[in-house]
């Protein structure tokens, strides 16, 4: 961590930030809102620089909750502190929470069509493949630690086929994978 | 909508409010749970419904754990939407409000790194149950299992393509092959 130079944050107005993560909450297509939320406030409006940005993303990523919720929070927070942390993450689901009712009320009258089941299928299909890309990449980030695959196929095995709650197998791996995180960082 | 009890608010509450906690490494990580809660569980949405519901979440905009707002849409109307979207969100943001405010000091400690990279194969692990758990409920069979492994090898053959056009063809051919049939 760069320690000395403050890290640069604008000075933007409350009913600012509400627009902007409005904007951003209504155009980011495709998941990954921690990415768009990057491009809209640190490339595009340079509102918060990387320097301030990073950190933020670790705790971000780290802590329970939808990154890009979570992002908005923090990018709120400095930049207006509580009042910025409560309207950045209202603002970025106000416009897709009233979406996705539209759809789901569009969906509800034109459901029961064949093709619109397998339209659907199609487009599930693909977003699987989303999400496993996204988990081998960060396992193979972990590259060649024999102990993070194992945890990892372990919890796919718990979760995924044998179909167990999350609780009790996080409760149950976590203690294990980050002791043996701590014990090689001796 | 048709007349919704408050104990129906009650378990839409108390289902996603666990899980909001549980969520390490985003929203994705608790797909499994929620489609295992939503169909063999509460009996919220039938397979078919849970996978219609799964799609249309991430067509739309804003965060993939909107499917929250779906189910809770199809339960008990907008004050379900609101409720399970509120549920989700609220405890996680919460928690990090208060961690934000005092994480600055553990940065750098040994067990804070632990923690972040011991929980990092776990958020993995989930993300590919949760790819599972949705191929398991979708009624379509064998033949999304193989469209998820061709999206997935072109994903890790070119990360930096943009999801959007590869959920928009994989959704087109699906119903390409559907109206020739």
């Amino acid at each position: 961590m760069s320690q000395g130079r403050e890290p640069a944050v604008a000075y933007v107005s409350l009913a600012a930030i509400f627009f902007a993560f409005l904007r951003l909450g209504c155009t980011s297509f495709g998941g990954g809102t921690a990415g768009w939320v990057y491009r809209e406030i640190v490339q595009r409006r340079g509102w918060i620089d990387e320097q301030a940005f990073l950190p933020d993303l670790t705790i971000g990523q780290g802590m329970p909750g939808s990154n890009g919720v979570n992002m908005a929070i923090l990018v709120g927070r400095r930049l207006k502190g509580g009042a910025g942390a409560f309207v950045a993450p209202f603002a970025m689901l106000a416009g897709p929470f009233a979406m996705i009712l539209v759809i789901g009320v569009i969906y509800g009258r034109m459901g029961d069509h064949r093709t619109v089941h397998a339209v659907l299928d199609g487009v599930a299909a693909a977003v699987v493949g989303l999400s496993f890309s996204t988990g081998i990449t960060v396992i193979a980030r972990g590259a060649a630690e024999w102990s993070s695959i194992a945890i990892a196929a372990l919890t796919v095995l718990c979760v995924g086929v044998l179909g167990w709650p999350i609780l009790p197998v996080v409760l149950g791996l976590a203690p294990v994978s980050i002791g043996i995180v701590f014990a090689r960082g001796r | 909508m048709r007349g919704t009890p408050a104990s129906l608010f009650l378990m839409l509450f108390a289902v996603f409010a666990p899980l909001s906690l549980l969520s390490f490494g985003g929203g994705n990580v608790v797909i499994a749970d929620i489609a295992h809660q939503s169909i063999a569980v509460q009996h919220w949405t039938s397979d078919r419904d849970f996978a219609d519901l799964f799609a249309l979440s991430r067509a739309a905009p804003g965060p993939g754990s909107m499917l929250c707002a779906l189910i809770g849409w199809k339960v008990a109307g907008i004050a379900g939407a609101l409720v399970a979207t509120v549920a989700f969100y609220l405890p996680s943001s919460l928690l990090l409000f208060i961690i934000a405010k005092i994480w600055g000091r553990w940065r750098g400690a040994t067990w804070h790194l632990a923690v972040e990279r011991g929980m990092a194969p776990i958020a993995a692990g989930l993300l590919l149950a949760g790819g599972i758990a949705v191929l398991r409920a979708s009624p379509a069979g064998p033949v999304v299992w193989v469209a998820a492994g061709v999206a997935t090898a072109a994903l890790l053959r070119w990360p930096r393509m943009h999801p959007v056009p590869l959920l928009l063809a994989s959704g087109a051919v699906f119903g390409l092959i559907d109206l020739l049939r």
